[in-house]
C-alpha cells in the first residue's frame, strides 16, 4: 500500500514497509527524521493544497496524489449515530484491541496501526458499539481506509 | 555623561544602539509609528513616544515630532541610527537648537558631504585621489590623448550635457580614439544638442572598498581600517568583510587608505564616526567617492575585527569626552564578515517578501553575532526596507570565517516569508568569491552562472516522507481528530526518545 507524491515532476512512491525512518514530530510543521542512521530535520511550510518541507535550507514543493480527500470523505457522518475510523496514512494492522460488538470508551484503544516504522494506536472517537471491524491483522491499508465503526 | 538618549529610528539599529546604551547604563527612549508599535525596539526601552502613522514621511522622517518626544521624556541626545534623518543637515541643526546633542557629526559637516561635486574637491583639495578627469570639454581627441598618456587606457568619453549612457565611448587604445571621439561627439550632438565631451578614467570592475573613522571635538582622530563592500546588488551592498581581501594582500594600502580618508574628514572638521569609501582598481589604486556621516549598516565587521564598540565612543565623543584612543591603540585581528538576511526571494528576481514569520531559529554559536529585530509571529511590514537582520561571524582567517558563516546560515529557519539566506550560501560556496577576487559587479556575474540551489539527491526522498506523514497527521478525519492528531505527537515523540 503506497503513497503517491510529486516532487518536481517526479514521483515518489512512499512505501511504509519499507523506508526504515522514524519520524518525530518536534513542533507544529517540524518534524525529525532518523534514517540509516542519519537525521534530518524537516520543516513545513502548508497553505491549502501545497506542501512546501524546507530540509537545510533545500525546498521541496510536493504534490501528494489526495489521499485527504478520500479521508474527508470516508470520516463525513455526524458525531450523532455512525462514527467512522479512518486510516490517517498507509500503514500495517498490526494488532486488533476490541471485536465487533465489543461496546467501548471514548478514546479507548481499538487496533494498533504501523506507518513509517511507527506504531499507532487508533482510538474510539466516541463511547459506543463495535459495529464493524474491517481491519484485519497483518493487512495493509491505504490512508483513509475506513478501519472500524462505532455506533 | 548622558543619562538619557532618544533612538530616532526603528529596526535593527534602534535595538543595536539601545544595547550599548544600555550597557553605558543611559535611558533609552524608542519612538515608534503605527507599523511598529509592537516591535522589538519598542518592546526593549526604558521609555516609548507614538511618533505617527506607518509611513516614514509621516513619522520617523517628523523632525518636528521626534524633537517634541525628545522634549518630553526629558533626552539629552539623539542617535540618528542610519537612514531616515541620520544625513539630514536640518535634522542635525534642530537638535542643536532644541539643546540636544545630535550623535554624529556636525550639520556642517554633514551639508559640506552631502555635496557630491564639493565632496569631490574638498577631497582634491585635502591630497586624497579622486578618479581622474577633467570635467571640462575637450577641443578634440588630441586633448584624450594626453590624458591617457598621463593616466593611461581605458578611459571613457562622456557627454558633457549627457546622462544615460548616450554619448559615451569606452577606448582601450590610442587608434580607436580617433573614431570614438567622433562617434561618441556625434551621438552626444544628436541626444543632447551638445557634442561637447570630456575624459575620465575607465576603473573596471571596481571594488568598493571604504574606511571608518571616528574622531573628537577636540580634532583628535583615528581610522578603524577598512570594510569591503564590493558584494553589492543595484548598488546596495549585501556583504560586506573586513579586512579586506585585497587590502590584506597589499602591505601598506590600508595605512595608505587610513591616512587619505583622515585627510578628507580633517580638512572637513570632521567629527564623530564617519566613512570614506573609495573606489579602488585592480592594482590596488584608491580613488574618493564619497564620505557618509553616519554609522554604517555594515559597521559590525569592524567592530569584530578590531573589537571597539563604535556605538559607545560615538556617544562618549558625542557627550564632550575626549576620545580614548590613538592610532597606534587600533588593531585587527582575524576576519569578520556580515550578510544582510533581507525579506525577498533570490529565486524569483528578490521580490520583497512581507509577511508573518511563522517560526524563526536563529544561528548560535561561537562567533556569531545577529543584530536583528525580528521575532517568531512578527509581521514584515510592508512600509519599511526588508532587512530582517544582519548576520555576521568573526574567525581567525577568512578562510575559517567563510566557513562559519555557511555553518551559521544552516543554522538560520526564517518561515513564513522568503529570506536571501541560501543566496549568501551560494555566493559563499562560490569559488571566485572564496578566492577573494570581488568587485562591484560580481553578483551580477554571479547571478548569470549560478547553478540552482540543488538539494544532496537523499534529501527528496526524505521531503517525500515527511510530507506524507504530516498529510496524514493533518488530514480532517473524525471529530475526535484533535485527539488523533495529538495522539500521533505523543507517539512520534516516544519514537525519537527510543
Amino acid at each position: 500500500m503506497r503513497l503517491s507524491l510529486d516532487i518536481d515532476g517526479r514521483t515518489h512512491e512512499i512505501d511504509p514497509e519499507h523506508g526504515g525512518a522514524q519520524i518525530a514530530a518536534v513542533e507544529p510543521g517540524v518534524y525529525s527524521v532518523l534514517m540509516d542512521g542519519r537525521s534530518y530535520e524537516a520543516r513545513i511550510e502548508q497553505s491549502d493544497a501545497r506542501i512546501v518541507v524546507f530540509i537545510d535550507g533545500y525546498r521541496f514543493e510536493v504534490q501528494i496524489r489526495d489521499p485527504r480527500r478520500w479521508s474527508r470523505q470516508a470520516g463525513r457522518h455526524g458525531a450523532e449515530g455512525r462514527l467512522n475510523v479512518v486510516a490517517p496514512m498507509p500503514g500495517k494492522i498490526v494488532r486488533l484491541l476490541v471485536a465487533e460488538g465489543d461496546m467501548v470508551e471514548a478514546a479507548q484503544g481499538l487496533l494498533v496501526v504501523e506507518a513509517m516504522k511507527m506504531q499507532n494506536e487508533m482510538k474510539a472517537p466516541k463511547a459506543g458499539r463495535v459495529v464493524s471491524l474491517a481491519a484485519r491483522e497483518g493487512a495493509t491499508v491505504a490512508a483513509g481506509d475506513v478501519l472500524a465503526a462505532i455506533e | 555623561m548622558f543619562r538619557k538618549v532618544l533612538i530616532a529610528n526603528r529596526g535593527e539599529i534602534a535595538v543595536r544602539v539601545m544595547r550599548t546604551l544600555r550597557e553605558m547604563d543611559i535611558a533609552t527612549v524608542a519612538v515608534f509609528s503605527d507599523a511598529d508599535r509592537t516591535s522589538l525596539h519598542v518592546r526593549m526601552a526604558d521609555e516609548a513616544e507614538w511618533v505617527g502613522p506607518s509611513p516614514s514621511a509621516e513619522s520617523y522622517l517628523r523632525i518636528d515630532r521626534i524633537l517634541d518626544a525628545a522634549r518630553r521624556h526629558g533626552a539629552e541626545a539623539i542617535h540618528p541610527g542610519y537612514g531616515f534623518l541620520s544625513e539630514n543637515a536640518d535634522f542635525a541643526a534642530a537638535c542643536e537648537a532644541a539643546g540636544m546633542v545630535f550623535i554624529g557629526p556636525s550639520a556642517e559637516s554633514i551639508r559640506r558631504m552631502g555635496s557630491k561635486t564639493a565632496a569631490r574637491q574638498m577631497a582634491m583639495a585635502a591630497g586624497a585621489p579622486v578618479v581622474p578627469g577633467a570635467h571640462e570639454a575637450l577641443a578634440g581627441p588630441a586633448g584624450a590623448r594626453a590624458f591617457a598618456r598621463q593616466f593611461g587606457y581605458p578611459l571613457l568619453l562622456k557627454a558633457v550635457a549627457g546622462g544615460g549612457g548616450k554619448g559615451m565611448r569606452r577606448v582601450d587604445a590610442d587608434a580607436e580614439l580617433d573614431s570614438a571621439f567622433r562617434d561618441a561627439a556625434s551621438e552626444a550632438e544628436r541626444s543632447f544638442s551638445n557634442p561637447d565631451l570630456y575624459v575620465e578614467k575607465l576603473i573596471e570592475r571596481p571594488r568598493h572598498i571604504e574606511i571608518q573613522l571616528l574622531g573628537d571635538r577636540y580634532g583628535n582622530m583615528v581610522h578603524f581600517g577598512e570594510r569591503e563592500c564590493s558584494i553589492q546588488r543595484r548598488h546596495q551592498k549585501v556583504m560586506e568583510e573586513c579586512p579586506s581581501p585585497l587590502v590584506a594582500a597589499q602591505p601598506g594600502m590600508r595605512e595608505a587608505m587610513g591616512e587619505a580618508a583622515l585627510r578628507v574628514a580633517r580638512s572637513a572638521g570632521y567629527y564623530n564616526a564617519g566613512t570614506v569609501e573609495f573606489l579602488v582598481d585592480a592594482r590596488g589604486d584608491f580613488y574618493f567617492l564619497e564620505m557618509n556621516t553616519r554609522l554604517q549598516v555594515e559597521h559590525p565587521v569592524t567592530e569584530l575585527a578590531t573589537g571597539h564598540d563604535l556605538v559607545r565612543l560615538q556617544i562618549e565623543v558625542a557627550a564632550g569626552e575626549k576620545l580614548r584612543l590613538r592610532q597606534e591603540d587600533i588593531a585587527w585581528r582575524g576576519s569578520a564578515i556580515e550578510c544582510r538576511i533581507y525579506a525577498e526571494d533570490p529565486y524569483n528576481n528578490f521580490f520583497p517578501s512581507p509577511g508573518k514569520i511563522t517560526r524563526l531559529t536563529r544561528p548560535l554559536g561561537p562567533g556569531v553575532r545577529l543584530d536583528g529585530c525580528v521575532h517568531d509571529g512578527w509581521i514584515v511590514p510592508i512600509d519599511y526596507d526588508p532587512l530582517l537582520a544582519k548576520l555576521a561571524v568573526w574567525s581567525e582567517t577568512r578562510q575559517s570565517a567563510i566557513a562559519r558563516m555557511l555553518r551559521a546560515l544552516r543554522e538560520y529557519d526564517v518561515a513564513g516569508i522568503h529570506t536571501n539566506i541560501t543566496f549568501f550560501r551560494q555566493i559563499l560556496e562560490d569559488e571566485e568569491f572564496r578566492a577573494g577576487r570581488l568587485h562591484t559587479r560580481f553578483v551580477d556575474e554571479f547571478l548569470e552562472r549560478r547553478k540552482p540551489f540543488a538539494p544532496p539527491p537523499d534529501l527528496e526522498s526524505i521531503a517525500a516522507l515527511v510530507a506524507a506523514f504530516h498529510s496524514a497527521r493533518s488530514a480532517p478525519r473524525t471529530e475526535s481528530a484533535q485527539a488523533q492528531r495529538s495522539r500521533w505527537l505523543d507517539i512520534g515523540r516516544r519514537e525519537a526518545l527510543r
